[in-house]
């Protein structure tokens, strides 16, 4: 389980994060919501070490991850997939799987190639173009690609920034659908950020609701779902 | 003709050792973000350490290996010692500006140049010295005409060419490889999926070192070895690296060959006075022409 406590994260003298308190149960999908800017994003960076906080706590399993460098959390099974299809354009669609497994080859050895294969189980289409270069994929196919990439780490945890941006409603549908399956199937705990708030507590168990770096709502995803006033006040519609 | 013949030949193997210099710089910019003006000053000095054995008995290839080793093992110490504590974050962040603080470790680069050719002086005395080559630099001769190529010529070339095919299979085959690649396309991914790029940076520095050590121990043989011997072939091999993009290491290969050329050409039907002026004129032409070089990629220059 992940917990983070009154985390504040700064940017100069803007605060992206100010006293964020959520937890992450295992093996369920917690989303968090939220407009543009509510800091969604830097709460994902700076439990995968990418940003430091000022203050507060995030703890894995019961260990303090504050202070570690991006390196190091992956390696305690906490996969990211920042925004943007964080892929790698000029290296190929197998290198790309392949990189996030790197750090397994000597310990796991003989798991690597079970990681990679399923992935390729999970998108079959990644297969068909694993020569190709990233840069040449689709938008979805690049994400598919990321997710991928995070999954070989064989993480316990994914953090999973906005999947759905600037993808068809199709598209964005059928990766929500794997993430949904994994987590299902395999007890996969995921941490899913999303502006996108009906796809995302469509499939979550809980959901957090965020707007300008505070905690707004922390609730069932079901009751969110259902509350119009806050939807209303928050997210616009 | 045999002039014509003459500066194709020693332009292949003077182009050989600037490929291998501006291969170094590149190796760097992409690993590190940094252009290293001390690289050829740490050539240098590795090539005095090889000097120095050498003159104490040993033989050519003890030398040769050292210089090599200690030249990987100097490119790692300045970067875990000078380049990875300035680009820590937190202490730089009172300079408040991007392009400042990647204008520091350039700057840090140059001063590393000065120690290092003060070192030297201090440890060699800073007159000049002659540096053996492992092979004959008379020309071979067919049916009794000294030919423009000699056996040294193609220890340049050999050298050069197994560098070129080794590190182009590491960095094709390997998982270190690949783990550079990514580090030097995408720091935050590359971290995302547990690289250490705090190592790889390190390992772009100890390649480096080694390759542009090989460079020195290829260039004093043909002129001699002094603190400021290899600065003409840094102002070379960073002309390179422009002419050919300073972010592809094929572009630097080509741009090497070429300047190589180039120089010879001069230096054959010109006077070798104009060869400076000609690498201006090439670096300035390229700028203008192609300022992200041959095979560069368009957003690259910051420095």
């Amino acid at each position: 389980m992940l917990k983070v406590e009154n985390l504040v994260t700064k940017f100069g003298s803007v605060i992206a994060l100010d006293g964020v308190s959520l937890s992450a149960q295992a093996s369920k999908i917690t989303t968090v919501i939220g407009a543009n800017g509510a800091g969604k994003s830097t709460l994902l960076r700076t439990i995968s070490g990418l940003e430091h906080p000022a203050q507060g706590i995030i703890t894995w399993q019961g260990e303090s991850i504050i202070a570690k460098r991006p390196e190091d959390i992956v390696r305690m099974g906490i996969a990211h997939v920042p925004e943007g299809h964080a892929v790698i354009s000029e290296l190929s669609v197998e290198e790309n799987i392949a990189m996030g497994s790197l750090f397994r080859r000597r310990k796991f050895k003989s798991d690597v190639q079970v990681a990679l294969d399923e992935a390729y189980q999970l998108f079959p289409r990644l297969l068909e173009r694993r020569k190709q270069l990233a840069g040449t994929l689709s938008g979805g196919e690049r994400q598919m690609l990321a997710i991928s990439r995070a999954l070989v780490s064989r993480p316990q945890l994914l953090l999973l920034d906005e999947p759905s941006l600037g993808l068809a409603p199709l598209v964005v549908e059928q990766i929500i659908d794997s993430v949904n399956i994994l987590c299902r199937t395999t007890g996969l705990t995921v941490l899913l950020v999303e502006q996108n708030a009906n796809t995302a507590l469509g499939v979550a168990d809980h959901g957090v609701l965020l707007s300008l770096g505070k905690v707004v709502a922390d609730r069932p995803a079901a009751e969110l779902k259902a509350d119009a006033a806050l939807r209303a006040a928050y997210l616009g519609y | 003709m045999d002039t014509f013949l003459s500066a194709i030949f020693s332009g292949t193997s003077r182009g050989a050792i600037f490929a291998l210099v501006a291969l170094g710089l590149v190796l760097v910019w992409r690993g590190a973000g940094i252009v290293n003006f001390a690289q050829m000053g740490q050539a240098m000095f590795t090539t005095y350490i090889a000097s120095t054995l050498i003159a104490n008995g040993n033989s050519y290839w003890i030398g040769f290996v050292v210089a090599l080793v200690s030249g990987a093992a100097l490119g790692s110490i300045l970067d875990v010692l000078v380049m990875r504590p300035l680009s820590n974050k937190k202490k730089t962040e009172l300079l408040s500006s991007d392009s400042m603080r990647a204008a520091i470790p350039v700057i840090a680069s140059l001063g590393i140049l000065g120690v290092l050719q003060a070192l030297a002086g201090i440890i060699w005395a800073a007159e000049e010295r002659g540096f053996p080559a492992p092979a004959k630099q008379e020309g071979f001769t067919v049916a009794g005409n000294v030919m423009p190529f000699t056996a040294f010529d193609v220890f340049v070339i050999t050298c050069v060419a197994i560098t070129l095919i080794l590190t182009s299979l590491f960095f094709k085959r390997t998982g270190m490889g690949l783990a550079m690649r990514a580090t030097a396309l995408n720091q935050e991914v590359a971290k995302l999926s547990g690289i250490r790029t705090n190592r790889t940076r390190t390992l772009s520095w100890a390649i480096s070192g080694a390759a542009s050590s090989l460079a020195g121990l290829l260039l004093t043989p043909s002129s001699n070895l002094s603190p400021n011997t290899l600065d003409l072939a840094l102002f070379i091999g960073f002309t390179a690296a422009v002419v050919g993009g300073l972010d592809s290491p094929v572009g630097a290969v080509l741009g090497g060959f070429i300047l190589g050329m180039v120089i010879s050409f001069v230096t054959f039907y010109d006077t070798p006075e104009d060869v400076f002026l000609a690498i201006l004129a090439v670096l300035l032409l390229s700028l203008i022409i192609r300022p992200h070089g041959i095979l560069g990629s368009k957003d690259v220059r910051r420095v």
